[in-house]
């Protein structure tokens, strides 16, 4: 009998319980190493603890880890919800699960053993790839089974973006990772040359796009109209957000690959092809503040919708920053230089943290059927990462800029006006400011752990009965 | 009397935007009275700073612009703060439809306006031009002016202060997107052969 199915609540549990503990250790480990750029001595000449090694394990960390975990977690939430129905499978749902921490495991063994492919984003060996295509198929199966055997009609727009976010993910992981073994951990990329560099920034560039935009826009179309309590603004420009969306970002690797090797039409698609991304990403993020907007009057009680509106605010911002960082003549000063790095933590931290804050902040309570333990320390925590965003994005523009333009100087006699170790020297303020605003991002993520831990402590799992659909569906 | 109500706004930003308020600016009125005489602290002193004093990158020589490249990026970066608030003060008009406001633009340049003057003062700063000095001072003058801004929307736009909360964030959002693309637009410039011409 139907009525008495519920929703598989534990799965998601555990992903969100997981999305916390990855971000502390993801961002504290990107805070020792904003620490070492500062002052290098920090890695105390232990192997395992040089930049090198760690960078890596940062991004991997926060992205997979804590991003990965909050993608799943929402995901699964959502399916569920909006498809009136029990996940496929029980068992496959907590392989995912499984699978997807043992990943994380053996990341965090590997890289700091200098285990890697040098591909960024996709550093992790051979059979750790093998491992996230066997858990990515069966959460393709898990997720796409589940809307299969929906029991409303619509498909939700939150669906097709998480849908898209999990199959363009497996064809980026397989194309990119290809590879030929040579040993159990070492294995030598399947491309050569500029063709290399191509597969791997269409990779790199749409991890971001897919991974940690569309996924995370699957969360914003879900979360932000359940909080706001009212429907999205408008649900055509959804499905439009949807496709033009899809449509146009696997276009627009080329533009990490700008004055290189690549054929200089290839360049020129892909500057072309971020500059048209403004326009879908605009249309979301006109969607998502539109919905918050007529949530006005419950901000004096509400404080997670600050994270929310802020969030979509920097999603604004940063996708506004991309397409203009990809036209050649600002690329040829921006690139390699802490500019790129400011821009890509305006998205990371100021839209993919802080609408998984957000959402977390939904979810826990209402999985262990409880009230949040204080809404005051969510609105510290709102304060101290906004502060800790603003200070880190503003030392990374102005030191980028300062960066670019001391490499790019020249005497009158054509010889550069500057070594690049004084370029390095120049940074060290910069990277102080940049230090402390990455420690109260951090301070505000151990505050959200806490609050959260005194807000589920001693409790349960609740049972949530599968409603009957409206006979409207 | 914009000298006066400048005092007031920061000594008590509330009262301080209800006097502003209440004087009703018109748009030229805003510009002569605040605008024009405010921003040309910033602009002086970064004259100053790029030609007599000059700067030092990692312990290098004293870098310094020379007389008539100073004095031509003095009056375009005046020119580009007179444009800055008029645009922002034309956004704040524009977007505030969306958020139940109707303020005829006069007020709403005097928000924008009388909201950056915190940053004009700050900018005297810039006749000693050691950058990361200039980002520390100006991280807490930043944190003001949007504290300013925050508590003068509800004021001077006449809505409920958790309306102008939205409004606010939406025009700091906006605020930020004008600041990249000036950011891309100087970038441009300066890689199509306007760069400044230095001199030590």
């Amino acid at each position: 009998m139907a009525a008495a199915q519920t929703y598989n609540d534990k799965v998601v549990t555990q992903f969100a319980v997981m999305t916390i503990v990855w971000a502390i250790v993801g961002m504290l480990v990107g805070v020792i190493i904003a620490a070492q750029l500062a002052w290098p001595a920090l890695n105390f000449d232990v192997p395992y603890l040089t930049y090198s090694r760690l960078r890596p394990l940062h991004t991997n960390a926060v992205i997979f880890a804590f991003g990965g975990c909050a993608l799943f977690a929402s995901s699964y939430y959502v399916v569920q919800r909006t498809c009136h129905v029990r996940l496929l499978s029980d068992r496959l749902a907590a392989f995912t699960f499984w699978g997807w921490q043992t990943v994380i495991v053996l990341a965090a063994i590997t890289l700091p053993l200098g285990i890697t492919t040098t591909k960024e984003y996709a550093e992790l060996e051979w059979p750790i790839d093998i491992l996230i295509t066997v858990v990515w198929v069966v959460y393709a199966i898990v997720f796409l089974g589940t809307i299969a055997k929906r029991r409303v009609k619509h498909i939700y727009v939150a669906n097709w973006f998480f849908a898209a976010f999990i199959l363009a993910v497996a064809m980026l992981h397989v194309v990119n990772s290809a590879a030929l073994p040579v040993s159990l951990w070492k294995s030598y990329s399947a491309y050569a040359g500029v063709q290399d560099a191509m597969v791997q920034w269409w990779y790199g560039h749409n991890a971001v796009g897919f991974f940690l935009t569309a996924g995370f826009l699957g969360m914003m179309y879900y979360f932000v109209p359940k909080q706001a309590n009212r429907p999205v603004y408008s649900y055509r420009l959804s499905i439009v957000h949807f496709w033009a969306l899809t449509f146009t970002y696997i276009w627009a690797g080329p533009h990490h690959l700008l004055y290189t090797a690549l054929p200089d039409w290839a360049q020129s698609l892909g500057m072309v092809m971020s500059i048209i991304l403004l326009a879908p990403s605009w249309g979301g993020m006109i969607n998502g503040i539109m919905t918050l907007s007529g949530a006005w009057e419950k901000l004096r009680t509400d404080p997670v919708l600050r994270f929310l509106i802020v969030s979509v605010s920097f999603y604004g911002m940063s996708t506004f920053e991309g397409p203009m960082m990809a036209i050649k003549t600002v690329n040829a000063l921006s690139h390699y230089t802490e500019w790129t790095i400011g821009h890509v933590h305006s998205g990371a931290l100021g839209w993919v943290a802080l609408v998984s804050f957000g959402t977390m902040y939904y979810l826990i309570p209402r999985l262990f059927g409880r009230e949040l333990y204080s809404l005051k320390l969510v609105e510290v925590h709102f304060w101290i990462a906004t502060v800790g965003i603003v200070l880190y994005i503003t030392a990374l523009w102005t030191s980028g800029i300062m960066q670019g333009l001391m490499w790019r100087a020249v005497n009158t006699d054509g010889t550069l006006t500057y070594s690049f170790v004084e370029s390095v020297l120049a940074m060290h303020p910069f990277y102080v400011i940049r230090f402390f605003g990455g420690l109260l991002f951090l301070g505000g993520a151990i505050l959200m752990a806490y609050n959260l831990w005194k807000t589920v402590a001693g409790a349960r799992v609740a049972h949530v009965a599968v409603p009957a659909p409206a006979p409207a569906h | 009397m914009s000298f006066g109500h400048v005092l007031k706004l920061f000594t008590n930003p509330g009262s301080g935007w209800q006097a502003i308020h209440a004087n009703r600016y018109s748009v030229g009125g805003v510009f002569i009275q605040h605008t024009a005489i405010f921003a040309l602290i910033p602009a002086v002193a970064g004259y100053i700073g790029t030609t007599q004093v000059g700067w030092q990158v990692a312990g290098g020589d004293i870098v310094r612009l020379t007389a008539a490249s100073a004095g031509r990026i003095a009056v375009l970066y005046y020119l580009a703060m007179l444009a800055g608030v008029g645009t922002v003060g034309w956004a704040i008009h524009w977007m505030g439809k969306t958020y139940g406001a109707d303020q005829p633009i006069g007020q709403c340049l005097a928000l924008a306006s009388f909201t950056a003057t915190p940053l004009f003062l700050i900018g005297v700063l810039q006749s000693y031009p050691v950058l990361w000095l200039n980002l520390i001072a100006g991280l807490p003058v930043l944190a003001f002016t949007t504290y300013i801004f925050y508590s003068g929307v509800p004021i001077m736009m006449e809505i409920p202060p958790e309306r102008g909360f939205l409004f606010s964030s939406a025009m700091l959002a906006f605020g930020l997107v004008t600041l990249v693309a000036l950011l891309a637009v100087t970038a441009l410039l300066w890689g199509s052969g306007y760069a400044p011409t230095f001199t030590s």
